[in-house]
């Protein structure tokens, strides 16, 4: 799994921070508002704006791991829950995007997300 | 060849006849019967929903302790009514409530084996305050405005009713040491 160092760490990582709204499988709970990311997640790398906004989001940018760790996480996520909307030419998240971007925090993140999902269209 | 085919035709004219002779079709309906009813009511343990693909299930640990008591060691980080004492079990909902998908998780030691096991904190919805067993261990818990670790909120969240009931304390993992 390219930028994927540990994939069982990257697991419990996924469990302890993201399962527990996301649910195991990342499909999201319609009912309880959480956005799904089963066989989703990667149409953002195809749309601009979206590689930095899936750092940006205040799930992950506050979760308490290091830079490196959420690349790891974050790749991880993408190869396992929406590997057939990753663009060929992607390149995995790094600790530089992440240093780079979470730092930048989003002002409105549903309104970000559907500015991002009508581009996808 | 034909000596061969000969001695097929005899074996099954005698199973055949044998079947019709010893059998009843009414029998036979019985024990599908039987089957389906059987296979249906082998209930689907919500375990094995919360628990996801590659990480050890809860069949596989050794443990030890009383599930009713806030002691037991899966209850680490819990705050509410434990559903063992509810109605419920420490993975399953009482009768009449719903088990909420969005959930708290935490991690905790059992001491049989010395490892620290992902746990999960699904809250049974629906029905008004069990009352039973409150515990309040909260280890790990963070305050309020880290709400994705905090046990203080009501995780009755995507659930039809957000009437909170009682808590489980589900098995979903093991942590990386």
């Amino acid at each position: 799994m390219p930028g994927v160092d540990n994939p069982q760490r990257a697991h419990v990582n996924y469990i302890l921070n993201c399962q527990g709204c996301h649910g195991p499988e990342g499909s999201g709970s319609a009912d309880g508002d959480v956005p799904r990311m089963k066989d989703f997640l990667g149409n953002f790398l195809n749309v601009e704006g979206g590689r930095e906004f899936l750092i940006r989001v205040p799930g992950v940018a506050s979760a308490p791991l290091s830079d490196t760790a959420i690349a790891e996480l974050l790749n991880w996520t993408l190869h396992t829950q929406s590997p057939d909307q990753i663009p060929e030419d992607f390149l995995p998240y790094n600790e530089a995007d992440v240093i780079q971007w979470r730092r930048k925090t989003l002002g409105d993140v549903a309104h970000e997300r559907e500015r991002l999902i009508v581009r996808m269209r | 060849m034909k000596e061969s085919k000969n001695l097929f035709d005899r074996i099954s004219e005698q199973v055949s006849r044998g079947l019709a002779q010893n059998t009843s079709r009414r029998g036979l309906f019985g024990l599908l019967g039987a089957g389906i009813v059987g296979m249906s009511s082998i209930p689907l343990l919500p375990v094995a929903r919360a628990a996801g693909n590659g990480q050890p299930q809860a069949s596989d640990l050794q443990e030890s302790g009383d599930d009713q008591s806030c002691d037991y060691w899966r209850y680490c980080s819990i705050d509410g009514f434990l559903c063992t004492c509810c109605g419920g079990s420490v993975n399953t909902c009482p009768p009449g409530t719903e088990m909420s998908p969005i959930t708290w998780i935490g991690t905790c030691k059992n001491p049989e084996d010395g490892k620290s096991y992902i746990v999960s904190y699904n809250d049974c919805c629906g029905k008004s305050g069990c009352g039973n067993c409150l515990c309040n261990t909260n280890e790990g818990d963070r305050p309020m405005y880290v709400p994705a670790k905090s046990n203080d909120i009501n995780w009755c969240l995507g659930t039809q009713s957000s009437v909170y009931h009682c808590s489980t304390a589900i098995v979903v993992g093991m942590a990386f040491e």
